[in-house]
């Protein structure tokens, strides 16, 4: 039974302020945990969890399963290329068949929007999004946010600048719904072929849309950088990645405009020199491992409050 | 050491009409209201003095074919013409990075003229890769176009029109769905069906111009329709921009000339893209012109060698030169067309022009520097291979008589005399 007033992480568009307040406490406990010299709690003793990978990942499956044996779950792994889809077997039967073998929780990630919302609707299992398509990624968000609230403290009124390609992002989307709920405001800033072109929701909650990264990063207090797939360029959004680093690139000389102590972030993984300059990724003021290191605290609380249970039980 | 020119017994048009007749004295180049002394005398007695004008469309096929046109032909036919400003648009030497935009910019800053550039939308104006356009605004350029190319994937143009969008600049199409033009070198109607020549119809424009405007205002991207030719085109500007769409247009010198009845001459100077015209698309564009659905008239002057035009008509390269004999040959027309002719020719070859880049006009006021232009409008002269900078003559007007021309221009300050 889950402690949290859903049932299932399907993104953060929907979670209130209680439940984000409640994962992120929960989320510094665990954190704590992970830098104790046996790092291994019982708390889901008897759990058995499935990371379901139709999608290539590194490491948000690595963070999970490390999540998951930190709280001593049963896991096993599943990946698209090495079942039965393969051959045919429709997403459905996949799923039944996995659950007719008892199982408790099903991290998924997929390619498909709402593929996770799909499954929770024809599973008596917990799901947990690890990525559905551009929708949501909301672990990575709530990694975010924690490793933000960390250096921050509270994030009420504070400014968070995600530069890159939002339309087809599910860290800016899921970042966008969790911050706004925690009262941050929230600036998007990239060329205009990658940004939303309709924006009512987002405007409704108050995000702002610049794409003078300049402007876009004028007293902010973090700065999300999002990974550009090269195939953008490709697909004739992009003129050349030179063009993006020169006007969208988080570098040195952008940053003249942000706040001295301002936190750099990425979801990883990094085109250096692209999205991001090396020295501002490798610089002072970045918490990129941090949120490594966070995402297995943050992904240990999700799984065990889902699960109903408290990390200080 | 100031250079002092006393033009005498002139008339100047200056806030917005011709004066009565007066001296004109200017130093170095600015209008002087005080009578200056000792200034050189200039016998121009009887003729105008107006304002330098704007060119839309110029294209020297700088610098891939010197043996056809150079820069310096170029700015020759500009002040032949008395034109002192121009938008270089390049379909032959695409200006899509911005080594290319400087060295045009460098090319052809040294004529004393004014010249802006139009960026590339796409590399090479192929309609597949984005061209690097906010780079090539911080360079400089006043808007982007992929010369006569209209990107044949709608998914692509989207794309471009949302990237160019960013800069605030005006995109410029010449429309034309190429896959309805197919092989067709005239405008598909009763003179083309005459001769048996393939035509190109109407359609070609109208839906293109349809695409482009349902575009632009769903991306609220600034456009620029070029060389505008069918009636049906301006009614579709005139809903468009009632629907909110920011949206200009221009049509060429020729289109205002001609129509397609003088096809029935064959001759290969009426080969032009867009074709010509039915007399009463020809009507319809005075008209566009008349109530401000157009906003400016553009030269398109495009130089082609005579080699390319002395073949049978489907075969000759298309295009036209127009910079030398353009206002001459539009001055009469206005006239016969509008309230007040010259006024209103001015308004469509300096005014227009400026706005639509969103650049300031340039007047003639006292002190004020502002290039100008000495016309006489009772100077008769026939149109000959003469007329024309460089080894082209590729004029439709070739041969025909004009009653006025430019006997001269003071650009950058610089008083010349035309040959």
């Amino acid at each position: 039974m889950s402690f949290l007033q859903i049932k299932h992480l399907l993104g953060l568009r929907d979670v209130c302020k209680e439940d984000l307040r409640t994962i992120l406490d929960n989320a510094r406990q665990f954190r704590e945990i992970l830098d104790r010299p046996v790092k291994k709690v019982p708390s889901l003793r008897g759990v058995t969890v499935v990371n379901l990978f139709f999608e290539n990942s590194t490491r948000t499956r690595i963070s999970f399963e490390l999540a998951e044996k930190r709280l001593s779950a049963d896991s096993v792994n599943f990946t698209s290329s090495s079942s039965s889809l393969t051959k045919g077997e429709s997403l459905l039967d996949t799923l039944k068949n996995i659950e007719a073998m008892k199982i408790d929780l099903v991290v998924v990630r997929h390619k498909g929007t709402g593929v996770p919302a799909f499954l929770a609707r024809h599973s008596n299992a917990i799901i947990v999004n690890a990525g559905d398509g551009a929708n949501e990624h909301p672990t990575q968000a709530l990694l975010d946010m924690f490793t933000m609230e960390q250096r921050l403290g509270s994030l009420e009124g504070r400014v968070v600048t995600i530069v890159g390609d939002v339309r087809h992002s599910r860290v800016a989307r899921s970042n966008i719904w969790g911050l706004t709920t925690l009262g941050a405001k929230v600036r998007l800033c990239g060329p205009a072929t990658l940004m939303p072109r309709n924006r009512e929701f987002f405007d409704a909650v108050g995000v702002e849309v610049i794409s003078d990264v300049h402007k876009a990063l004028d007293g902010a207090d973090a700065v999300i950088a999002l990974r550009l797939q090269k195939e953008r360029q490709e697909d004739s959004l992009l003129p050349t990645l030179r063009e993006y680093r020169n006007f969208f690139g988080v570098t040195k000389e952008a940053l003249e405009h942000a706040k001295p102590e301002v936190l750099i972030m990425h979801p990883g993984p990094i085109n250096r020199g692209v999205e991001i300059d090396s020295n501002v990724a490798d610089g002072p003021n970045s918490v990129i491992l941090d949120q490594v290191t966070n995402g297995v605290a943050v992904r240990m609380a999700v799984m065990y409050l889902l699960s109903g249970g408290h990390a200080d039980e | 050491m100031s250079k002092a020119l006393c033009f005498k017994s002139v008339r100047i048009f200056a806030a917005g009409k011709l004066s009565s007749v007066q001296d004109f004295y200017t130093v170095d180049g600015r209008w002087s209201k005080d009578p200056v002394a000792g200034a050189e005398v200039v016998d121009v007695a009887g003729s105008w003095i107006l304002p330098g004008l704007f060119a839309l469309g110029v294209d020297f096929q700088e610098p891939i074919r010197d043996d056809i046109y150079t820069v310096k032909d170029g700015i020759e036919a500009m002040r032949r013409g008395g034109f002192s400003s121009a938008v270089y648009e390049s379909p032959a030497n695409p200006l899509d990075d911005i080594r290319k935009l400087k060295a045009m910019q460098d090319d052809c800053g040294k004529g004393g003229l004014e010249f802006h550039f139009l960026g590339a939308l796409s590399v090479g104006n192929d309609g597949k890769a984005l061209a690097e356009m906010l780079e090539l605004s911080s360079g400089g350029v006043v808007g982007f176009g992929d010369g006569n190319h209209l990107p044949s994937s709608l998914r692509f143009l989207r794309f471009a029109l949302e990237y160019a969008g960013m800069t605030g600049l005006r995109c410029f199409f010449q429309p034309s769905e190429r896959s309805l033009m197919g092989k067709g070198c005239v405008h598909e109607g009763h003179y083309a069906d005459t001769i048996g020549m393939k035509g190109i119809p109407s359609q070609a424009e109208t839906i293109a111009v349809h695409q482009i405007l349902e575009l632009a205002l769903w991306l609220q991207v600034p456009v620029h329709l070029k060389q505008l030719s069918c009636a049906e085109s301006l009614n579709l500007v005139r809903n468009a921009r009632a629907r909110g769409v920011d949206v200009t247009c221009d049509v060429s010198i020729y289109h205002l000339l001609l129509d397609d009845a003088c096809l029935l001459n064959l001759d290969t100077h009426t080969h032009l893209i867009p074709p010509l015209r039915t007399a009463t698309d020809r009507e319809a564009l005075w008209q566009g012109l008349a109530d401000g659905t157009v906003q400016a008239i553009s030269c398109q002057h495009t130089p082609v060698l005579p080699q390319d035009k002395e073949v049978n008509f489907e075969e000759a390269m298309p295009g036209a030169v127009s910079l030398e004999i353009a206002f001459a040959a539009l001055l009469p027309e206005a006239e016969k067309r509008f309230t007040n002719g010259i006024s209103d020719l001015l308004r469509l070859l300096v005014d227009g022009p400026a706005s639509i880049l969103g650049l300031p006009a340039r007047h003639l006021e006292p002190e004020v520097d502002c290039p100008f232009i000495v016309f006489k409008s009772d100077a008769e002269h026939v149109v000959t291979t003469q007329t024309f900078a460089g080894d082209v003559h590729n004029s439709p007007l070739l041969g025909s008589t004009l009653n006025g021309r430019v006997l001269g221009t003071c650009f950058d300050g610089m008083w010349r005399w035309n040959l």
